[in-house]
């Protein structure tokens, strides 16, 4: 039977074929392919985990995000009411400071009225003892005249005083 | 491949009122038989077995449709008895005519010859067998796929190379879709480490079977030998993948052949278990050489039967030959589909048990592990 025995010229042209064809794939073709085929598939692996660390941060994102916001409110309200106790410090310095300049001017004006009172005492003193000289001096100069005179004469002077005054 | 088809048909409707007018004048045959019966039978018999026989062998020529006086001339390769290779075309002997070259007589082995069919040397009117090797139709279809796989194989090596880890579309991502299934599938998944060195023979195998087995689907000209159904083919491959599986066998494999663990009696004085080893080395390629064959060749065959029914059916009754017709037509296109099928499942089916076998003898065993945890 034809069928069952293998021929020769057949058998002989298969393998070279074949070998022309192994040589052919094995030398310009498998490498490229099946590396090509492998970096893809690790290109896909690469792209895959990528992608579930950037679900899985974008989750966590959220919550992040929520917990920053909280933080953000919390120190909102932390510096608005450091700045509101600044605020009422800063008053109640600013108002004893004054209070205390103040204490300060009265005390130095309350310190110049009373010398200048003083000041004056003495000057009418001064005056008073000056116009008693003066007096004196009138009265011994015309002691010869009556007492009537004399007291005429106190008195004119006291009108002159007055009216200088 | 839509274009193809168009051509297909165009070439169809072309042939096709020649055939009527043909059929009208001659007796009720079809031109499928004037076809198939070739030079051999005579006028109106049809001999199935006969025309099984020779669309399932190899010829000389390459049959051209509805037409069985004209064939593809092939160049014809011999040696003769003097020594000296002689070349020519299949032509000149086609029907039986002799050629004379150089001193040397040859034609092709009359019918009840031992030889039969084949081209004979006309040596003191003996007829003598020469060396041949011919590029027949086997022989040429053989040519025809190694280039078609190397071409496709190439496309997608170039698209790799240029476009990077981009995936192809269309018809380029169908072969690469195949070339993923192989390698990651059977390759990588059966040999693990070893994948690498042992993908590209592996490889070049399946293309080659696949490629074969499809080309052999296609009736006309590019197509229709019956490569993989033809034990010669089937035969260089399985001892390739002989050779491969024991060059690279570890010392383990060549161990469990020659003084495998079982208990002494069965191997000492009356070596048993290492006959049935050595035995065993043997039937693996021979089962894979006819699995292959007659899976090929059986699907063939019954696509024949199926055709050759309608003629048989035809000389008996027309009635019966026309109702024959319809569901012989049926049946071969549903069995040429399935056939698509067989011819991707017998090429996987080699594949995989190449690699199997490959995996078998490439086993480090316990000693190796052992002296891994050591």
């Amino acid at each position: 039977m034809e069928l069952f025995t293998p021929d020769f010229g057949l058998i002989f042209w298969m393998f070279v074929s074949f070998g022309v064809l192994f040589l052919v794939l094995w030398r310009y073709a498998w490498p490229i392919i099946l590396k090509g085929l492998d970096q893809r598939a690790d290109l896909i692996d690469k792209g895959v985990e990528y992608a579930q660390n950037a679900k899985l941060q974008l989750d966590n994102a959220k919550e992040e995000a929520d917990k920053y916001l909280a933080q953000a409110r919390r120190q909102q309200a932390d510096m608005l009411r450091e700045a509101d106790k600044m605020k009422n410090q800063i008053i109640e310095e600013a108002r004893t400071e004054a209070q205390k300049e103040a204490q300060k001017v009265m005390d130095q004006a309350k310190v110049s009225i009373a010398q200048q009172q003083k000041e004056a005492e003495q000057a009418f003193r001064d005056q008073v003892s000056d116009f008693a000289l003066q007096i004196a001096e009138k009265v011994t100069k015309q002691n010869l005249a009556d007492d009537k005179a004399q007291t005429r004469l106190v008195d004119s002077l006291l009108d002159e005083m007055e009216s200088k005054n | 491949m839509k274009k193809f088809i168009k051509y297909i048909f165009v070439m169809l409707a072309v042939l096709l009122p020649d055939f009527a007018a043909r059929g009208a004048e001659a007796e009720p045959q079809s031109p499928a038989v004037a076809e198939a019966d070739g030079a051999h039978s005579d006028e109106g018999k049809v001999n199935p077995k006969e025309i099984i026989f020779e669309h399932l062998g190899d010829a000389y020529g390459w049959e051209v449709p509805f037409d069985h006086h004209h064939r593809i001339p092939l160049p014809i390769i011999v040696k003769a008895k003097d020594g000296g290779f002689r070349c020519f075309m299949s032509s000149r002997i086609e029907h039986g005519e002799e050629y004379t070259d150089g001193g040397a007589v040859f034609t092709i082995a009359k019918f009840g010859s031992p030889h039969q069919g084949k081209v004979v040397e006309i040596v003191d009117g003996e007829e003598y067998r020469p060396l041949d090797i011919s590029i027949t139709k086997n022989v040429a279809a053989l040519f025809i796929t190694v280039v078609l796989v190397s071409l496709l194989m190439l496309w997608l090596a170039r698209w790799h190379r240029k476009k990077g880890s981009k995936s192809p579309r269309k018809g380029l991502g169908a072969i690469e879709t195949c070339v993923e299934f192989v390698y990651n599938g059977v390759v990588k998944a059966t040999l693990k480490e070893d994948a690498p060195k042992f993908a590209p023979y592996l490889m070049t195998v399946f293309f080659f079977i696949l490629g074969m087995n499809l080309l052999g689907l296609i009736v006309v000209f590019p197509g229709g030998a019956n490569l993989t159904g033809n034990i010669a083919i089937t035969l260089v491959l399985a001892v390739m993948t002989f050779f491969v599986t024991n060059i690279y066998g570890t010392k383990h494999y060549w161990k469990e052949i020659f003084w495998p663990d079982v208990p002494l009696w069965l191997k000492f004085p009356l070596p048993i278990m290492p006959v049935i080893e050595i035995f065993g080395m043997f039937t693996k390629p021979a089962a894979l050489t006819v699995r292959l064959f007659a899976n090929m060749m059986g699907g063939h065959m019954i696509v024949l039967v199926l055709t050759l029914l309608i003629f048989i059916f035809s000389a008996m009754n027309p009635v019966a030959g026309g109702l024959t017709t319809v569901v012989s037509v049926g049946f071969s296109i549903f069995m040429l589909l399935i056939d698509v099928l067989v011819s991707f499942i017998q090429a996987y089916v080699f594949t995989m048990l190449s690699t199997i076998f490959i995996s078998l003898a490439r086993e480090k065993g316990h000693e190796g592990h052992e002296e891994h945890a050591k």
